[in-house]
């Protein structure tokens, strides 16, 4: 029996997924001695032909990680899903959007302009924008375009099954990996990790009270944290209780409160804006010109608060056709 | 509806039964005009509106949201108008972030006794949104798995 | 994602949705405008509506049978009634639903009648546009509605009074007279409330005291075996709700038992002085002290702030009533329904506001009351400074009318008539002094007025300002400064005595009530009704009345019909076994719950409450019987684990996303 086809790709990521396939460790040789990894570009010279030449549905598993931001990468989950019986996007961008999805909040050529012309470590004073098509010594070069914004894998192509994290824990991983192996295939759309939210299984879950009644908003640099204490109780945002369980509360752990990485649970249609809802809710202040006074003098940024992950996912569109 | 001049803008309304929705009985009652471009939604508290609608109502077309409640002191529910006070103030700041106008979304008290305040501020939203046209956001197409 | 697909969990799983649509022409009122045929063909294209009907009455019998009958024929499941709002007709339709064997609430009523064609009457074709929208709206939350249980709870038939002044004890009597164990909690160490040192009233010309009237109550009351009455007590913990709560009461310490004979032997000895409240600060009294005279119950009291506990009086006590060891007690009391009876506190003027606190010749009304009281400080000889005042200068509104910036912005409404009153029981008794009456306003309303006749035929001389008057205290001597408003003058008045005639106000303690009890407050910080004019008796909490000045200044005579108000409305519920309520209340599933207690800690009612599971994780756990039914939990909720009943996301998200799918 031939050994299951396994394929990994990465679109608009920082490599920390990759990291972490790799932090499986020795665990890496028994996923090696269980499937056959028939592309992987991060890892070995897989050119894009290879692909093409596969049978259309001869993968088995394609993970995929990171969001879609070029014309490069939609083409290629494209062509992945074609050749994948599984598609599982892999880690917060491919899932929600993630970082990279962050810069949805502006406009395409308002980015451009920044990186290329305005940002203080750019010296560019020709004003050079990366072209689609350039003409180098009468060759003509072609470049994948930069899209108008950051697309979570599920908007591009059909998606299977979501593992989240940024980036998922080795243990994640391994666990969906295997499950999947072993013929344990659980409904479409299912993701991986835990059906409560992370204050479940969080070790500091325990000391906090009953009753959460803030009279006042800090951000984490502006307090020292009781690592033995619930964190939103000392008054900062954790995203704990909006963000699916599964991680091991290694943040938490590490003394930094929950910023929502696993995304939100099932029947939450938006995390952030059910972050900023239970966070306003347990403050706790009627007058609302000290509220709006205390807001201002933390710098209060929704998306930077609310959406670190999910803005790609969050973000208010307006469907295409809807308009007219 | 179309882009160009005859804009006619469509307002969701989140209205607490207590308070904002009596208020709308009442402009009816006393056969007030306003403009027919409101759909209205009740609820039992404003507190029951989440900042999900709001935003599930812009992306599904809104041009415009009204969340309204009793005034401060007097829900029906203790505090519930306290939550939505609190929860507006930061969803506003979100959606400007977001790159929608400030006119198109409003909270306001209004309550039972304040059918012509119901008037009033829907029809100057609706005609602050007029003004502004259709929700100018960027289009996406949204293929699979929504 | 549309408004049809989301899915309907636990209501009729593996029936078909089969909506039906009734479109009332309410006669000309609907159909005048709407045009109710497009309307009905419209909605009969809507997804799982099976049937969509037009009539000229949906409320009438044969509207009523319509509906019944195509229940049963097209075997509907969910029913959309575009008419009227559910203010009105709710009740009628669900009861329409039950009879044809439906459950009553997967009724949803949608007002094409208040919210378009009585509005939109001028433009018809965008009336009929919106009612299509609301109808559209209307059946994709039907679509989503589910089968709901009314609940019932046991009610214990006994009640709780928590203030024993004039409201609480009519409350009590009434609910007493009933047949109703009923107990009073007061937290002063004696009953009767402010009521009892009112001095006089204007009862029909007659000489009646407050203190006569709280006497009478107090006699019945006592020797009515149903009331038990706890003075010098306060509650301290309320769980529960409607039909069964549970009271923690604690007993403060009296120092002094039943043996005391009020010889006043004690209070001879007592070497420590505190000024005396029972006299609005007139006057001093000692820690070991009798409230006032003829006080219920008739027994001196230490006040454990004031007393140093020497020891002295424990020595000359002759009957050895007097423990200074007595410890606090606490009890519990279960009880169905709750009378909040607790007053009010007269409005102090901070010190300099009018000249008060700067000179002995500025006094406040309730002062004065207390002065020409026969059974207070000076035995109703009015005497100021040493001497009897011949020029008496009324200032009307203080702490009302938003007359200073220490001010109340409403009307204390009893103060006008009270301070009317005392103005002519000076002139009867001193007929030689002059009584100015400098005011923003007179508002003796109702039976007074003829205070106000009176007043000026005893030439009680009236005096109307806009700007408020200045007071100016000098060495010994003390002036109001006017500009009379009618014939716009500067007036100068030499003042013996200056009465500042001062309102009411929410008692300092408010905060504690409204979090104790769960109950709400007005913009005005009294508690507030649930309907100012059809509830205003019943707080906003089930199973919890309100009585007296707990909601606003009234008059003795209001107070006690709020209270007999109040004990009839608790009545109607004590009178039961059993109590239904409507089931729109919030739900938790169990296993989307992490327990991070969001819900929890924003429940105004506290029905909320973290239950430990046996693997250690904590779950939300709803008492429906406390739950409202506002919702805010389910906004909150981040894991979508609580919802609302009738109102839940999935109910709610669909009409939101039917505004669009024109």
């Amino acid at each position: 029996m031939s050994k299951p086809k396994v394929a990994l790709y990465w679109c608009a990521s920082c490599g920390g997924c990759e990291e972490a396939t790799v932090d499986l460790t020795e665990r890496l040789f028994d996923l090696v001695e269980a499937v056959d990894i028939v592309f992987w570009p991060i890892a070995m010279d897989f050119k894009r032909e290879d692909l093409e030449k596969m049978e259309d549905g001869s993968i088995d598993i394609a993970i995929i990680n990171g969001g879609i931001r070029f014309e490069e990468h939609e083409e290629m989950v494209k062509l992945l899903r074609r050749k994948s019986k599984i598609v599982i996007a892999y880690g917060s961008c491919a899932h929600l959007g993630g970082i990279p999805g962050l810069a949805n909040a502006y406009p395409r050529e308002e980015i451009l302009k920044f990186a290329y012309e305005e940002a203080p470590t750019v010296i560019n004073q020709d004003r050079v924008r990366p072209m689609k098509k350039t003409t180098v010594d009468g060759m003509e070069f072609e470049l994948p375009d930069f899209l108008e914004y950051l697309k979570p894998l599920d908007e591009v192509i059909d998606v299977d099954y979501y593992i989240p994290g940024c980036p998922p824990t080795p243990d994640l991983t391994w666990e969906a990996v295997s499950k999947l192996l072993s013929g344990e295939i659980p409904p479409k759309g299912h993701v991986f990790g835990s059906d409560k939210s992370l204050c479940h299984e969080c070790p500091l879950n325990e000391t906090k009270p009953d009753e959460i009644k803030l009279e006042e908003l800090k951000r984490p640099h502006q307090v020292v944290l009781d690592r033995s204490k619930c964190y939103l109780t000392q008054g900062v945002l954790c995203m704990g209780p909006v963000t699916r369980g599964g991680c091991e509360a290694l943040c938490i752990k590490g003394g930094m409160p929950c910023t929502g990485c696993f995304g939100p649970l099932e029947g939450v249609y938006n995390q952030g804006a059910k972050a900023l809802s239970f966070l306003a809710s347990v403050i706790d202040i009627e007058d609302e010109e000290k509220y709006r006074e205390m807001l201002e003098k933390l710098g209060f940024d929704p998306i930077g608060w609310f959406f670190r992950y999910s803005l790609a996912k969050g973000m208010i569109y307006r469907k295409k056709g809807d308009g007219e | 509806m179309s882009d160009g001049d005859g804009f006619e803008p469509t307002i969701v309304v989140f209205a607490c039964h207590w308070c904002t929705y009596q208020a709308i009985n009442l402009a009816g009652t006393s056969r007030m005009k306003y403009p027919p471009n409101v759909r209205v939604i009740r609820v039992m508290c404003s507190g029951r509106v989440d900042p999900q609608f709001v935003i599930e109502a812009f992306k599904n077309g809104a041009d415009g949201v009204l969340v309204a409640g009793c005034h401060p002191g007097d829900c029906h529910y203790v505090n519930g108008n306290m939550k939505t006070m609190r929860r507006t103030v930061m969803l506003e700041k979100l959606l400007q972030d977001m790159g929608i106008e400030k006119e198109r979304f409003r909270r306001e008290w209004i309550s039972a006794a304040e059918a012509k305040k119901w008037v009033e501020v829907v029809t100057e939203m609706v005609e602050q949104v007029r003004k502004l046209g259709p929700l100018k956001l960027a289009e996406r197409e949204v293929v699979m798995n929504e | 994602m549309s408004s049809e697909e989301v899915k309907v969990e636990g209501a009729c799983p593996t029936d078909e949705v089969r909506i039906g649509v009734y479109v009332c022409h309410c006669g000309l009122n609907i159909a005048g405008v709407i045009n109710v045929k497009e309307v009905v063909e419209y909605a009969q294209k809507l997804p799982n509506v099976v049937s969509a009907k037009e009539y000229i009455f949906m409320c009438s019998a044969p509207g009523q049978d319509l509906i019944r009958e195509d229940i049963k024929k097209c075997k509907l499941n969910r029913v959309v009634i575009a008419a009227c709002g559910p203010e009105m007709h709710e009740p009628t339709f669900r009861a329409v639903l039950e009879e044809a064997g439906l459950n009553p609430y997967v009724l949803e009523m949608v007002s094409i009648r208040e919210g378009s064609s009585w509005v939109h009457y001028e433009d018809p074709e965008a009336a009929t546009e919106k009612a299509k929208d609301m109808v559209r709206m209307a059946v994709a939350r039907a679509r989503n509605l589910e089968p709901l249980e009314k609940m019932s709870g046991e009610v214990k038939q006994r009640a709780l009074i928590v203030g024993g002044g004039i409201a609480g004890l009519a409350s009590a009597l009434d609910l007493a007279e009933r047949g109703f164990e009923v107990h009073i909690v007061e937290k002063k160490p004696v009953l009767g409330g402010h009521a009892a040192r009112m001095g006089q009233l204007n009862v029909e010309g007659r000489k009646v005291s407050g203190k006569d009237l709280v006497d009478y109550l107090v006699k019945k009351v006592k020797d009515n075996p149903n009331v038990h009455i706890y003075t010098n007590a306060e509650v301290t913990k309320v769980d529960g709700s409607i039909g069964n709560f549970t009271i923690t009461v604690k007993l403060k310490p009296r120092y002094v038992n039943d043996k005391c004979t009020s010889c006043g032997k004690c209070v001879e000895v007592c070497p420590v002085t505190a000024p005396n409240e029972y006299e609005y600060g007139i006057g001093e009294r000692k820690a070991i002290f009798l409230p006032f005279e003829g006080a219920y119950p008739n027994q001196y009291v230490i006040d454990p702030e004031t007393c140093t506990f020497c020891g002295k009086c424990v020595e000359v006590c002759p009957e050895g009533a007097i423990n200074l060891d007595e410890k606090e007690k606490e009890i519990t009391l279960e009880v169905g329904g709750i009378i909040l009876a607790t007053g009010h506190d007269p409005y102090e003027p901070p010190v300099g506001e009018y000249g008060y606190g700067l000179s002995p010749k500025v006094i406040t009304l309730h002062q004065l009351k207390r002065l020409l009281s026969e059974d207070g400080p000076t035995k109703g000889e009015l005497v100021i400074d040493g001497k009897r005042p011949r020029n008496i200068v009324f200032i009307s509104c203080v702490g009302s009318l938003g007359t200073t910036p220490n001010a109340n912005q409403y009307c204390s409404r009893m103060c006008c008539s009270a301070s009317l009153l005392e103005a002519l029981h000076i002139k009867e008794k001193y007929p030689d002094a002059q009584v100015f009456f400098v005011h923003k306003d007179v508002r003796t309303y109702g039976k007074d007025e003829n205070l106000y006749w009176k007043a000026i035929d005893n030439l009680v001389k009236f005096v109307r300002f806009e700007e408020s008057p200045k007071v100016t205290v000098g060495k010994g001597e003390v002036k109001v400064e006017v500009e009379e408003s009618t014939i716009q003058e500067r007036l100068v008045i030499p003042a013996d005595l200056v009465v500042l005639v001062t309102g009411m106000e929410p008692p300092k303690e408010i905060e504690e009530l409204r979090s104790l009890f769960k109950v709400g407050c007005g913009g005005d910080g009294f508690l507030k009704e649930a309907h100012l004019k059809l509830n205003p008796v019943e707080s906003l909490t089930g199973g919890i009345y309100l009585a007296g000045t707990a909601t606003g200044p009234k008059s003795i005579a209001e107070s006690i019909v709020a209270g007999s108000a109040a004990a009839a409305k608790a009545a109607s519920l004590l009178s039961k076994d059993t109590i239904e309520v409507e089931p729109i209340v919030a739900v938790v599933d169990e296993d989307k719950c992490s327990g991070c207690g969001i819900c929890v800690s924003i429940c105004p009612y506290g029905a909320i409450s973290l239950e430990k599971k046996e693997d250690g994780t904590r779950v939300s756990k709803v008492d429906p019987m406390l739950c409202q039914g506002c919702g805010t939990c389910g906004a909150a909720c981040p894991s979508a684990a609580i919802q609302q009943n009738s109102y839940k996301d999935k109910q709610i998200i669909p009409q939101i996303l039917a505004v669009f799918e024109r």
